[in-house]
């Protein structure tokens, strides 16, 4: 495989994976907030490496806000 | 942290359609809808505002509130947060009390409530210009001297117009004066009449206008047949006017996907960008005339005050079909989205009536419908003139908006049968008066729209774009394939695998692919198609067809009418019944409407394609 297709593959596999991930939070935001603090919680786990736990410290959920994922997820409206 | 650092609690309060909304956005220069009907403020909406010596305020929009005295979710939620009885609501440290200057007598009672309250409060007496305009004189000074709070005049639609307001807010901050309460029990209605008497000279006839124009808008016959036509006139005018910019657009698109088609290099990148997203999101975004014209229409008929009482002419056959007239405001704003007219149920005080009102709100045409009604009616309906002057199009919209209406009313109709209770719930309404549409407030209506859908495009409808391309794409045919490649994708198993339940309604695969990406958003079902059949093209010319000729020469009548119907019924969006699922706190009620739609688009999409099919339509 040349390096042009490689690139290309590279590119399209990012797109998606950004795609699930905005589908996931979407539509099923509370299921994608318990997965997200699931990991959280497992990478932050005693003796984990340094990288590891600020990885999961990224990967937390914030806390909620005012609106509080009460919308859906539909964007439609204001 | 020093206290002038701690934001001070701001609420505004006051009774519905009294012009909080509008004077929330000049404090705050946020943005929401400014109506001009009661109840539109469901939730609550909060916002920051600075003074000049640098001190926040956290300045809360409540719902309206005729009294504390709660008929209904709203008012509970004002009475609650008022008196700091709201779990996570600390108590307000100022209250804003917003009465409307042309309707005091109404509005002046229910400051007399907040005033009891004992919080240290401003009485803001807005729309002070249309009382003016209409010889109703307001002495401010005596009006704060008999209440024993600061009253100041406010113009919220105006630039400044609540400037005075904002000068007092740092006053009454400052000094924390507590107001003056009525003993326990006292008559409000008597205190509110000697309030008028001595602060309030009212002209003769205050509203010409309003009760000449009501003559004949609610006259029983007049009224209905005014509506019915400037309805009628609202869909003739969205196909009529918004052919041209929607061609420029197609052509755009069409442009856009030849000249990236050209620059990349053949290979997946190209055919994600060139077949995926511009043909999917070209598809939809094409939309975007139809659906502000539409919504310039309802913007102005609400500011114009006219929607109120579009609810009181229709009341009677409302409460006949076991609807009730409050159930017309939610109703309506289902016409933008099903979610914010469900939560705007919680205005509607009978939980027998809001729960039907909640059961038919998914059958109002929502906006997303719009780009896949227009689409069919463009490929199958032709664009011809009928009876002079009549868009056969705009005709066919109208006659499935009419649709979802009729069945609505049916289905109400059929719950009331159905339960035992059949009593009926007398509408209560505030009828403002006619204002003329300000065209800021339009404009920024239209803004919002324009946005609403535009980030829906780039947001959601993109993703999904994205993952049906690549379920399309993926994997590839064998080497001994002798169908296309797309029949061995992932997307195209599953579509072959759904057209066993869905070939009785004469959806052939594509369209039983579109219909899986649709349950998130039901546009995302046009530029599914649209990517279905860019991939599905035998060459690069057939690719870059637009959609419509696609599916007027691929489909029959049959197929085509079938899947309009299926449209105006089907339960096809899961946000929309996670809303119903946490507005009524019971997943049974919420499958029983998953249950009632999809039945009820299933018999009815069969019962239209057969019928076609002998008809010769197949």
């Amino acid at each position: 495989m040349d390096l042009s297709l490689t690139l290309q593959y590279l590119v399209i596999a990012a797109a998606v994976l950004a795609s699930a991930w905005v589908v996931m939070n979407k539509q099923f935001p509370g299921t994608t907030r318990r997965l997200r603090v699931a990991l959280a919680l497992a990478l932050l786990r005693e003796g984990r490496a340094g990288w590891i736990k600020r990885a999961g410290r990224r990967l937390a959920p914030q806390g909620y806000g005012n609106a509080g994922g009460k919308c859906g997820g539909c964007d439609g409206c204001g | 942290m020093s206290v002038s650092r701690i934001p001070l609690r701001l609420a505004l309060v006051g009774n519905p359609n009294c012009g909080k909304t509008a004077l929330f956005n000049q404090i705050t220069g946020s943005r929401q809808k400014v109506a001009n009907y009661a109840g539109v403020t469901v939730e609550r909406k909060e916002g920051r505002y600075t003074n000049r010596q640098g001190r926040e305020y956290a300045v809360l929009d409540l719902p309206g509130a005729y009294s504390f005295n709660a008929a209904s979710l709203d008012e509970a939620v004002t009475r609650d947060l008022c008196r700091g009885f709201l779990p996570g609501e600390p108590k307000p440290d100022v209250l804003v009390c917003v009465v409307d200057a042309t309707n005091l007598r109404l509005h002046l009672r229910f400051a007399l409530e907040v005033r009891n309250l004992g919080i240290p409060m401003i009485l803001a007496v807005n729309l002070a210009d249309v009382a003016r305009k209409r010889g109703i004189t307001i002495d401010l000074n005596a009006l704060e001297r008999e209440l024993g709070i600061p009253v100041v005049e406010t113009v919220a639609v105006r630039r400044h117009g609540a400037q005075a307001l904002l000068d007092q807010i740092d006053r009454t901050a400052v000094s924390a004066h507590l107001p003056p309460q009525l003993a326990e029990g006292a008559d409000l209605h008597a205190e509110t009449r000697r309030l008028l008497s001595v602060a309030v000279g009212m002209p003769s006839r205050t509203a010409r206008i309003d009760d000449a124009l009501d003559r004949w808008l609610l006259h029983p016959l007049f009224g209905l047949l005014t509506l019915a036509v400037v309805m009628f006139l609202i869909f003739q005018a969205v196909y009529a006017w918004a052919t041209p910019i929607m061609d420029g657009i197609d052509a755009g698109t069409a442009a856009l996907g030849s000249w990236v088609g050209g620059v990349l290099p053949e290979g997946p990148l190209s055919s994600l960008l060139v077949d995926g997203i511009i043909a999917g999101l070209g598809g939809v975004i094409v939309f975007l005339p139809q659906i502000l014209i539409l919504f310039a229409f309802i913007l102005a008929l609400e500011e114009s005050g006219y929607l109120p009482r579009a609810a009181f002419l229709l009341d009677r056959s409302m409460s006949a079909a076991g609807l009730s007239g409050r159930s017309f405001i939610p109703l309506l704003s289902s016409f933008a989205c099903a979610i914010p007219g469900i939560m705007a149920t919680r205005s509607i005080q009978d939980p027998r009536d809001r729960m039907a009102t909640i059961l038919v709100a998914p059958l109002m045409t929502c906006s997303a419908r719009l780009p896949v009604y227009a689409l069919l009616i463009g490929a199958f309906i032709p664009q011809r003139t009928v009876w002079g002057w009549f868009n056969l199009q705009g005709l066919v919209l109208f006659g499935l908006y009419a649709a979802a209406v009729a069945s609505a009313l049916v289905v109400s109709w059929i719950m009331k049968r159905v339960r035992r209770d059949k009593s009926e719930h007398a509408l209560m309404l505030e009828l403002p008066s006619y204002r003329i549409p300000h065209p800021r407030d339009l404009a920024i209506g239209l803004w919002e729209r324009a946005t609403i859908f535009l980030k829906r495009v780039g947001g959601i409808i993109l993703a999904l774009t994205v993952l049906l391309w690549f379920l399309l794409s993926y994997p590839g045919a064998p080497a001994d394939a002798t169908l296309p490649a797309i029949d061995y994708s992932f997307a195209g198993l599953i579509g072959h695998a759904l057209t066993a339940v869905f070939s009785p309604l004469g959806f052939n695969w594509q369209i039983c692919i579109a219909l899986i990406p649709g349950l998130a958003a039901r546009e995302v079902a046009v530029s599914s198609l649209a990517t279905v059949y860019a991939l599905s093209a035998a060459d690069d010319d057939a690719a870059s067809q637009a959609l419509l000729p696609l599916i007027h020469d691929g489909w029959s009548l049959a197929t085509g009418l079938s899947l309009l119907v299926w449209y105006i019924y089907a339960p096809m969006c899961i946000s929309t019944l996670a809303t119903i699922k946490r507005e009524t706190n019971s997943w049974r009620k919420m499958g029983m409407a998953t249950l009632y739609l999809f039945a009820l688009a299933y018999v009815a999409s069969f019962i239209t394609y057969q019928v076609a099919v002998r008809l010769g339509a197949g």
